[in-house]
C-alpha cells in the first residue's frame, strides 16, 4: 500500500517547507488555483469517497456542498486540530512531523468552498505543534502559498493559527466555533448547522486534520487514485493510533478494510507478555469496547467495526489484556467524561458525574446489586437526548463495558474487590488517560 | 403568512411558517413543560424538558427548537417522550438539596411543579451530591443558591439580551457548572429583579420579599404600577391586608413580561408609615381630630368662600375618575382658581428608558385628559405658589414639601396660605401644615382607570381594605360636589360612564371592557 498521510514523516526535517516542496509539496495547490473551478474541485473530492476522518465519517465533498453558493456572507474553512479523545494521538503526528500536508489540505479546502479566511483551530496543549504550524504557515505565506492573489490566481486567503485553551469538549464543531468566536465553549443547537450558519453566524466548514492532509496527495494523483484503495463504502487510507497492551504502540496508516485481528497481531506485534487480548476499543474512549472474541472477523472500515457493534471512530485503538480490570477501565473513562462535560445540557451535565460516582464506588469495593442497571438507564437516558454527541460519547462506553463484561462488574460487586487476575490489578489500566 | 399543515398527538392544526413546535402547540391549548425556554429571550436548549417525538425522525427533537413544517406529525405524551421527560426530571434533581421546606420559592417552582407531574418517583441517586455557594448576594435585590440552580441561564440571558448588563456568566465545567458575577461587578442594574422572576427554581430569590410570607396565603390583584407613567401591569400580591410585592403580569402593549425595580418595590414608600385615620382642623395648638361631617362642612365653607385665588394640586397616582370628580369639584367653586396635575421629570439612563417613564405620575396623562389643567403646568404653578401668588390652596395626594428641590422655601410659602386644605394617606411635612386635613386612600385600595404617557386606558383595581375612616378620594369629592349641590355618582364604573360621554378621546369606551390587557384611548386626546 502507498502511503497518503504519513508519506514524508520518515524524512529529515519533512516539516520544513523545503523537504515538502521535494516531496511535491504545494502542487496540488498550484492545480487546483490553475486548473480547477470550485465545482470541479468538490466534484474530485467526492469521486474520491474521502469521509471525514474526526470519527463521524461523514463524505467530505456532500459536506463542502452544503455550503450556499449565493450566500454574500463571509465564508470560513476550519481545521480541527483539537485532538483529545483519549487514545487517540494520529493528529498530533502531523501536525508535528507534515504541517504543511495540513495547511495545503487547508487552502484546497478552502479554496472549494471560496473561503477567504481559514483556521487551524489547535489543542490548547499542543504547544509544539502550535508552533510548528505557525512556523509552517509563516513559509508558507512567504512563498506566496498563502496570502493576497495567491500565485496570481486573483484568489485570497489568510490563514489563522488559533489555539485552543484546554478543553475536549472543544474538538466538537459547534464548541469549536463558540470557542473560536471568543465565548465560552459551549456546542450550539443544531439547527442552524455551521454550513450555513457556523462561525459568527456564517457558513462554514470544519473538517478534522487527517481529512485535510489526505488532500494533497487526492488532488495530485486523482481521485481514482484514492478510491482504489480501501473498501465499497470506506475509501483510501486512515491513521490509527495503538495504545494500551500492545507490543508496538505508535501510529499506523492501514488501507481501509485491512483486518483488525491481522492488523494487531501481525502490524503491531500483538499482546506483548504472552498475555491474551481482554478487549480492545477501536476508536477512540468514547467508541464501545469490543471483546476479544468480536474482533474476530472484523475490518478496519467504517461498515465491519459497526456491524460489530462498535465504531471505527477516530481510529484511537486502546487495547487492554486479560490483567485488565474493566471496572476500574470503565471508571477511567466515565471519569474523563464527567470532567470534561461542558455542563451546558441537563442530561450530560447531570448523568456523566452520576455514572461516574457509581463506577467509582463499584470499582471502591462498595457497589451494590443494582448499580449496573442503573448506570445502563441512566446512561441510555443521556444517549440521543442531549445538545451535541459528547453525551452518546460518554454514555456508549459506560453500557459497553458493562454488557460485555457483565460477569467481571457482577463479581466485583459481589466480592466487593477486584477479581483479575490475583486481584491485585489495582493500576493495571493506568495506561488510560487520567483526567 | 402561508398556512402550514400539522398533527399534533393525532389531531390535525394550522399554524403559520416560523413557529417553533413548543409556540404552535401552547396556541392550540398543549402546554410542552420546560425550564430554559423563555418567550422573550434567545433559545438555549439546554434544560431538555420539552424533548418531543416527531415522526421521521429518529431522536427525540427539542420542541422549542424545531420549527414546524408542513405534514409534520408530533407526538407530545408518547412513552419515548414521557420516558426522557421524566429522566430529565430526575437529572436536574439529582444535585438539587430538595430544602423545599426552608426555599422561599416553595409553592411556585417549576421543579415542584413539573415533579409532581411528570416524575413522582423516589430518587434513584445515592451518592453524595455536589454542593456550590449559598445565599451568596448578587445585588441589592437578588440572592442566589447555587445548590438549587438548574443552569437553564434564563438569568443570564435576561442581562446579556434585555438589559444588555452582562452582569452574570456560567463558570466551570459539568456539575460544578455555576452561574456567577462577572468580578468586581454587581447584579445592580435597573431591571435587576426581574431574574427573580424568570428563575423558574429557587436559585434567585428577591431579597425584599423572601421569607416574608408563603406563596400560597398571597392574595393576587391585577392592577397598574403607580411607579411612572409607563403604567406597566402587575399583579399586586397582599397578605393580612398588606402588599407583600409587585410582580409584573404579561401585556405585550405595555411592559412585555417586565417590571423595573423602582416601580416593584415603590409601594414600601406609598403605603409606608403611620396612617391618617381622621379628619383634622387647625385650631389652637395644632391639628386636631373632628369628625368627618364638620370637615366636609368647613371644607364647603372656606372653598365657597375661599380668599382667591386657589391653588388645586392632584395627585398624578389619583385615577381618571377621581380626576374628573375634583375638575368638576374645583369648577363648582367660586374661587378664581389653578388647576394642575403634580408632575416631575427626572433623567433616565438607558437601562432606564427600557421600562421607565422620566415622572413618576402614573396618570398624569389621564388626569389633563380629564381636565386637570389650567394649561400653565404644574412648575408654573408651583413657582406662582413660591413667589406667593397664591392665598388658598387645595393639595391632594402629594407632599409638595417633600418633594421640593427647595423644601424650605415651600414651607414658608404653604405656611403663609389664608386656607389650606391637605387631602392624603399620612400626615406629611405638607400637610402638618395644612387648615383641614381629610384621610383618604392610596392606590392599593381603590378601583378606577390610570391612563399612560402612550393613551392606554386600564384598570386599578382594590387589593387591600382601607381603613374604617379613611374615605376614597372620589368619595371626598363626591360629598363635596353634594354639598355644593352638584350630586354625581360614586360608583367608579358611573363615573366612568360619565367620562365617556363627555371627553371626547374616551368615548365610546366601557368599564367593564377595559378588561386586564386595557384599552386605547381615541387619538388627539394627549395633552403633553
Amino acid at each position: 500500500m502507498e502511503k497518503v498521510l504519513l508519506r514524508n514523516i520518515d524524512v529529515a526535517d519533512s516539516h520544513t517547507l523545503a523537504v515538502y516542496q521535494s516531496r511535491g509539496g504545494y502542487r496540488a495547490w498550484e492545480k487546483v488555483l490553475r486548473t480547477m473551478t470550485p465545482a470541479k474541485l468538490i466534484e474530485e473530492v467526492k469521486e474520491s469517497g474521502l469521509r471525514g476522518r474526526g470519527g463521524a465519517g461523514f463524505p467530505t465533498g456532500m459536506k463542502w456542498s452544503f455550503v450556499p453558493k449565493d450566500n454574500p456572507k463571509p465564508k470560513y474553512l476550519i481545521c480541527n486540530a483539537d485532538e483529545s479523545e483519549p487514545g487517540t494521538f494520529k493528529d498530533r503526528l502531523i501536525i508535528e512531523r507534515d504541517p504543511h500536508a495540513i495547511i495545503e489540505g487547508t487552502l484546497i479546502a478552502a479554496y472549494a468552498i471560496q473561503s477567504h479566511t481559514a483556521f487551524i483551530y489547535i489543542r490548547g496543549e499542543f504547544a509544539f505543534g502550535a508552533a510548528m504550524l505557525e512556523r509552517a504557515v509563516a513559509e508558507a505565506t512567504e512563498a506566496g502559498y498563502i496570502g493576497e492573489n495567491i500565485l496570481g490566481s486573483g484568489y485570497d486567503l489568510d490563514l489563522i493559527v488559533h489555539r485552543g485553551a484546554g478543553a475536549y469538549i472543544c474538538g466538537e464543531e459547534t464548541a469549536l466555533l463558540s470557542s473560536l468566536e471568543g465565548s465560552r465553549g459551549w456546542p450550539k443547537l443544531k439547527p442552524p448547522f455551521p454550513a450555513t450558519h457556523g462561525l459568527f453566524g456564517c457558513p462554514t466548514v470544519v473538517n478534522n486534520v487527517e481529512t485535510l492532509a489526505a488532500l494533497p496527495w487526492i488532488i495530485d494523483r486523482g481521485a481514482a487514485a484514492y478510491a482504489a484503495m480501501g473498501t465499497e463504502k470506506s475509501k483510501g487510507t486512515k491513521l490509527f493510533s495503538v495504545s494500551g497492551h500492545i507490543a508496538k504502540p505508535g501510529v499506523y496508516e492501514v488501507e481501509m478494510g485491512y483486518p483488525f485481528k491481522k492488523f494487531l497481531e501481525a502490524d503491531c506485534g500483538g499482546v506483548p507478555h504472552g498475555r491474551k487480548l481482554k478487549g480492545v476499543i477501536p476508536g477512540g474512549a468514547s467508541m464501545p469496547v469490543l471483546r476479544a472474541d468480536e474482533i474476530e472477523k472484523v475490518n478496519l472500515d467504517y461498515e465491519s467495526v459497526q456491524a460489530a457493534g462498535s465504531l471505527l471512530g477516530s481510529g484511537g485503538v486502546i487495547v487492554m489484556d486479560e490483567s485488565t480490570c474493566m471496572v476500574r477501565a470503565a471508571w477511567n473513562i466515565a471519569r474523563f467524561f464527567a470532567h470534561e462535560s461542558c455542563g451546558q445540557c441537563s442530561p450530560c451535565r447531570e448523568g456523566c458525574h452520576w455514572m461516574e460516582k457509581v463506577f467509582h464506588r463499584i470499582e471502591q469495593g462498595r457497589g451494590e446489586a443494582g448499580d449496573l442497571d442503573l448506570i445502563l438507564n441512566v446512561s441510555g437516558n443521556i444517549m440521543g437526548n442531549t445538545i451535541c454527541p459528547f453525551g452518546d460519547a460518554a454514555a456508549m462506553p459506560a453500557a459497553a463495558f458493562i454488557k460485555k463484561y457483565g460477569d467481571e462488574f457482577e463479581e466485583h460487586i459481589r466480592r466487593k474487590k477486584c477479581t483479575v487476575g490475583d486481584g491485585a490489578s489495582v493500576s493495571s489500566s493506568e495506561f488510560l488517560v487520567s483526567s | 403568512m402561508d398556512p402550514i399543515k400539522f398533527t399534533l398527538n393525532g389531531k390535525e392544526f394550522v399554524t403559520a411558517k416560523g413557529r417553533t413546535v413548543i409556540q404552535a402547540a401552547a396556541d392550540v391549548g398543549i402546554l410542552i413543560p420546560y425550564y430554559c425556554y423563555h418567550p422573550k429571550l434567545s433559545i438555549a436548549g439546554n434544560c431538555r424538558m420539552c424533548l418531543v417525538e416527531i415522526e421521521k425522525m429518529p431522536k427525540l427533537q427539542i420542541a422549542c427548537n424545531t420549527l414546524v413544517t408542513d405534514g409534520m406529525s408530533v407526538l407530545t405524551g408518547s412513552p419515548k417522550v414521557l420516558t426522557a421527560r421524566k429522566a430529565v426530571m430526575e437529572f436536574l434533581l439529582v444535585n438539587h438539596p430538595l430544602d423545599c421546606p426552608i426555599c422561599d420559592q416553595a409553592g411556585e417552582c417549576w421543579l415542584q411543579d413539573y415533579y409532581m407531574k411528570h416524575d413522582l418517583s423516589a430518587s434513584r441517586f445515592t451518592e453524595k451530591k455536589e454542593h456550590d455557594r449559598k445565599r451568596e448576594i448578587f445585588g441589592p435585590n437578588v440572592v442566589f443558591d447555587g445548590e438549587r440552580c438548574i443552569k437553564c441561564t434564563r438569568c443570564v440571558r435576561f442581562l446579556q439580551e434585555v438589559t444588555h448588563t452582562n452582569e452574570l456568566t456560567v463558570l466551570h465545567r459539568g456539575d460544578h457548572s455555576t452561574i456567577a458575577l462577572f468580578p468586581d461587578t454587581a447584579l445592580d442594574n435597573p431591571l435587576s429583579a426581574n431574574v427573580n422572576d424568570i428563575c423558574p427554581v429557587g436559585a434567585l430569590t428577591d431579597r425584599d420579599f423572601r421569607f416574608k410570607v408563603r406563596v400560597w396565603y398571597l392574595n393576587k390583584t391585577p392592577s397598574i404600577c403607580p411607579g411612572c407613567s409607563t403604567g406597566c401591569n402587575i399583579s399586586v400580591e397582599t397578605y393580612q391586608n398588606r402588599i407583600a410585592r409587585f410582580k409584573p403580569r404579561i401585556n405585550e402593549a405595555v411592559n412585555s413580561h417586565w417590571l423595573c425595580d423602582e416601580g416593584r418595590y415603590c409601594f414600601h414608600e406609598l403605603t409606608a408609615g403611620p396612617r391618617l385615620r381622621t379628619p383634622m382642623i387647625r385650631q389652637e395648638g395644632g391639628l386636631v381630630p373632628t369628625a368627618w361631617e364638620q370637615a366636609l362642612r368647613e371644607v364647603v365653607n372656606g372653598l365657597s368662600g375661599a380668599p382667591a385665588p386657589l391653588a388645586a394640586v392632584l395627585s398624578g397616582r389619583n385615577t381618571n375618575e377621581e380626576a374628573y370628580l375634583f375638575r368638576k369639584l374645583i369648577e363648582a367653586i367660586p374661587a378664581q382658581a389653578s388647576l394642575e396635575v403634580f408632575y416631575q421629570e427626572r433623567p433616565l439612563t438607558e437601562v432606564q428608558k427600557i421600562l421607565m417613564s422620566p415622572d413618576r405620575s402614573p396618570n398624569f396623562r389621564g388626569a389633563r385628559d380629564m381636565g386637570v389643567s389650567s394649561n400653565i403646568g404644574f412648575d408654573s404653578l408651583m413657582d406662582r405658589l413660591l413667589s406667593g401668588s397664591f392665598a388658598s390652596a387645595y393639595v391632594v395626594g402629594e407632599d409638595l414639601i417633600g418633594s421640593s428641590d427647595e423644601p424650605e422655601k415651600t414651607r414658608e410659602a404653604l405656611a403663609k396660605l389664608a386656607f389650606f386644605i391637605v387631602q392624603d394617606v399620612r400626615l406629611s411635612e405638607t400637610a402638618k401644615l395644612a387648615h383641614i386635613v381629610l384621610p383618604a386612600t392610596h392606590f392599593g385600595e381603590k378601583d378606577g382607570t390610570y391612563t399612560n404617557r402612550k393613551g392606554r386606558l386600564q384598570k386599578l383595581n382594590a387589593a387591600l381594605i382601607a381603613p374604617e375612616e379613611a374615605l376614597h378620594d372620589s368619595e371626598i369629592f363626591a360629598r363635596l360636589l353634594d354639598q355644593l349641590g352638584k350630586p354625581v355618582s360614586l360608583a367608579p364604573g358611573e363615573i366612568f360612564a360619565a367620562i365617556a360621554d363627555e371627553i371626547p378621546a374616551y368615548n365610546g369606551l366601557s368599564y367593564a371592557a377595559i378588561g386586564d390587557q386595557g384599552v386605547e384611548v381615541g387619538g388627539g386626546a394627549g395633552h403633553s
